[in-house]
């Protein structure tokens, strides 16, 4: 970019920073952060931001929890693999970028399988218990399968991490989804499933209080299902589902605190989004969500805002006279002594008139956006995000 | 950003390096459109069910009878082809082209139908809810009725004893989900030993793996991890799952590149000199245009930064569409569809 455009979207970015006015300082009080947000929006990266950002506004001691970071984002961070032992960021490396914090970051990537296998065991009333369901074949396929089971696995980990008291805050960017909504659900869809009517029924009775061998012929959903799929596969079902069953009452303990916590004061919420229509959407609708579910939406962050300068007045006069009126291009080779084909003025105002009807419906759903929620509304500009190095994820936590 | 009209569209083949890179691996339209089925996968707002009902227009066009399948049945698809939400019966959308949203529930309750001629109910919510359950941890179940349905509509025949469909496009669920249902029937063969299951199995896994008539698109955007995601999908669905993978479009892509003849141009236009004239006779300061050449030559070398890793990594042709800028809905499905047709034609 130009010099003078670079100018210019700095000074925007400091207009931005003051808008927000310190994001980092306004969530530093807060023990938990979650990002959530459509997938794709940026989330990772504004949650490592977000965790730089509160550890330069206050001496605390915080941990960024990613879920999947790209792998450019990843090196910046210093993360060497997924369940490693958070990586401290150190501080010589953030002055070096422009960053001087008080406190200090570290970061982790969140292991999901091992998260499970952690959960079975302290849910289980035995080692035996523990070991028969991991190593039942299906176990692996429910964890990988179910709905939500990498959104619980992170809520645990959360939750295992915010009671250890090591850390001061801990940022959570929540695990890309169909449906943002998942995360919120998981709790609830894990005790459900475990204590379901459905489950008792396939696994021969109220096994949660006895065990009893499974009778296909009992029902004739099961005759049904004994016919589709086997009794092979029935038995496997079974023997799990009996197993899972005896774990009920630790995750259904479990669920409560962590909705507790959730719902803490102690927690905040922050959406993430660009202003494209679907992520867009599923940001309004996470917003009324979180608003229904008593859990508390501090901050927004809109990420991939396109500059002002597309909705300069001027500048969309200037752009439609090169592309709609004819004899600009004679006008333009006689005033300034350059020969300019019709084609290339025409591709000067139509790229910038292309950007500006974007500009417009990004400026239109901004107004929406602030509706939405009486919170502090961060922008980031468009590709401040693709982070390689550590000082680009510094530019935007300073930005926040 | 599109092109507008008028505007001579400069494509990546104009470049060496470029061409070179997709020199004789280029798929004919005629070739993809002869499939009888294409699953269209790729990350989250990749723009799948834009570029799925894309091709479905094409497809129509050039005469086939076309049924555009939605798996994640959140109406996307039917939305970009201008409908409704459409339900589990095939809904017509325009002349050879219809529209269908599968749901496990009526999935469910079909199959049971088709194959075991189970009485259609009302009320098998219970029943399905317990498939559901075994579905979650048996592998196959769940995706077999997806591909399962997929398959029964491809083997339809009409009264006259021909296909219903000459093409059927899937709009997979995002992410990973494709994989799993191409790969149920290989997974099922390998649980189910015999009874009825395992003929009707065999013949949809024989579909799957048989590249001229099932293939898969994959749908990118000139981002990291939309790319990354496209290069490792196409690995583990090859080793996988046997399917063909055989064209990759990157959506969004900036392919007119900003030429020294526009820098040069837009270097005049704010030279200080002039400034005052050329504010005056334009109507408004040509200034902030510069922005947009800047962003535009930043787009650009992204984009085909984000080509070249895609086709070093991936064995078939990349194919960029153009972002279209300003139109929603059916229009935008439209100005795709053109676009895809300029590119693969």
């Amino acid at each position: 970019m130009s010099a003078g455009d670079v100018a210019q979207i700095s000074e925007r970015r400091r207009s931005a920073r003051a808008e927000a006015s310190g994001l980092g300082r306004r969530l530093a009080s807060l023990e938990v952060v979650i990002c959530c947000g459509s997938g794709g929006v940026g989330k990772t990266t504004v949650s490592a931001a977000l965790g730089l950002a509160i550890a330069a506004a206050e001496d605390k001691r915080v941990l960024v929890l990613t879920v999947d970071p790209a792998r450019r984002l990843a090196t910046a961070l210093g993360i060497q693999g997924i369940g490693a032992e958070p990586v401290r960021i150190p501080k010589a490396r953030l002055r070096r970028a422009g960053l001087t914090i008080t406190g200090e970051v570290e970061a982790a990537m969140l292991d999901m399988k091992q998260a499970w296998d952690r959960m079975i065991e302290r849910y289980s009333p035995d080692p035996a218990t523990a070991r028969r369901i991991l190593r039942n074949p299906l176990y692996q396929r429910i964890t990988d399968s179910f709905v939500g089971s990498h959104e619980y696995a992170a809520i645990e980990a959360l939750y295992e991490l915010h009671d250890a008291r090591e850390y001061d805050c801990i940022v959570v960017d929540t695990p890309p989804s169909r449906n943002a909504l998942d995360f919120l659900e998981a709790p609830t869809r894990l005790t459900d499933y475990v204590g379901s009517r459905l489950l008792s029924m396939l696994s021969g009775g109220p096994s949660r209080f006895g065990f009893r061998a499974m009778n296909y012929a009992a029902t004739p959903f099961l005759r049904l299902a004994d016919r589709l799929l086997g009794a092979e596969v029935l038995a496997q079902v079974s023997d799990f589902v009996q197993q899972l069953q005896l774990l009920y009452d630790g995750i259904q303990a479990r669920a409560r605190s962590v909705y507790r916590l959730l719902r803490s004061p102690q927690t905040g919420f922050v959406v993430v989004t660009t202003l494209e229509p679907g992520p867009f959407e599923e940001a309004e609708f996470f917003c009324a969500k979180l608003h229904e579910f008593k859990m508390p939406l501090r901050a927004m962050v809109v990420n991939r805002v396109l500059p002002d300068v597309f909705r300069d007045p001027g500048g969309v006069a200037a752009a439609t006279t090169l592309v709609e009126d004819p004899k600009v291009t004679a006008w333009l080779s006689n005033a300034l002594h350059i020969r300019a084909s019709a084609d290339t003025a025409r591709f000067i105002g139509t790229t910038f008139l292309n950007r500006n009807t974007l500009a417009q419906r990004e400026a239109r759903q901004l107004v929406k956006l602030g509706k939405l929620g009486e919170v502090p509304v961060a922008r980031l500009p468009l590709f401040s995000e693709e982070v390689s190095e550590l000082d680009g994820l510094v530019r935007i936590a300073k930005a926040l | 950003m599109s092109s507008p009209a008028g505007t001579p569209q400069r494509s990546w083949r104009s470049s060496t390096a470029v061409r070179r890179a997709i020199a004789g691996e280029r798929i004919e339209l005629a070739t993809l459109l002869a499939r009888r089925v294409i699953f269209v996968a790729g990350k989250g707002g990749t723009g799948r069910s834009t570029m799925t009902a894309a091709l479905a227009l094409i497809g129509a066009r050039a005469g086939k009878r076309v049924l555009a399948i939605d798996v994640d049945a959140k109406g996307d698809l039917a939305a970009a082809l201008g409908s409704p939400p459409a339900g589990f019966a095939p809904r017509v959308v325009q002349h050879n082209l219809s529209v269908l949203e599968l749901r496990t529930d009526e999935s469910f309750q079909e199959y049971l139908h088709i194959y075991f001629k189970v009485p259609r109910v009302t009320r098998l919510t219970p029943l399905a809810r317990i498939f559901d359950f075994i579905a979650t941890g048996v592998p196959g179940p769940r995706d077999m009725l997806v591909v399962g349905k997929i398959a029964y509509e491809e083997r339809r025949k009409d009264a006259e004893s021909s296909p219903v469909w000459d093409l059927i496009l899937v709009d997979c669920a995002a992410g990973g989900q494709v994989e799993s249902h191409l790969a149920a029937p290989k997974a099922m063969l390998t649980l189910v030993k015999g009874g009825l299951i395992r003929a009707q199995v065999e013949w949809i896994d024989s579909l799957i793996r048989d590249s001229r008539r099932t293939t898969v698109v994959l749908c990118a955007l000139p981002e990291e991890m939309p790319v990354i995601e496209a290069i490792e999908l196409n690995d583990r669905l090859r080793k996988r799952s046997g399917v063909a993978v055989d064209l990759c479009l990157l959506n969004r892509a900036v392919d007119v590149p900003v030429t020294t003849a526009h820098r040069r141009l837009m270097a005049a236009l704010i030279d200080p000199e002039h400034a005052e004239e050329v504010a005056r006779r334009l109507g408004g300061s040509p200034g902030p245009l510069e922005a947009g050449i800047d962003l535009q030559a930043h787009l650009y070398d992204t984009t085909a930064r984000y080509m070249r890793q895609l086709r070093g990594k991936l064995p078939m042709p990349v194919v960029p569409v153009p972002f279209i800028v300003d139109r929603t809905g059916l229009t935008t499905t439209r100005a795709v569809a053109e676009a895809l047709r300029g590119s693969l034609a």
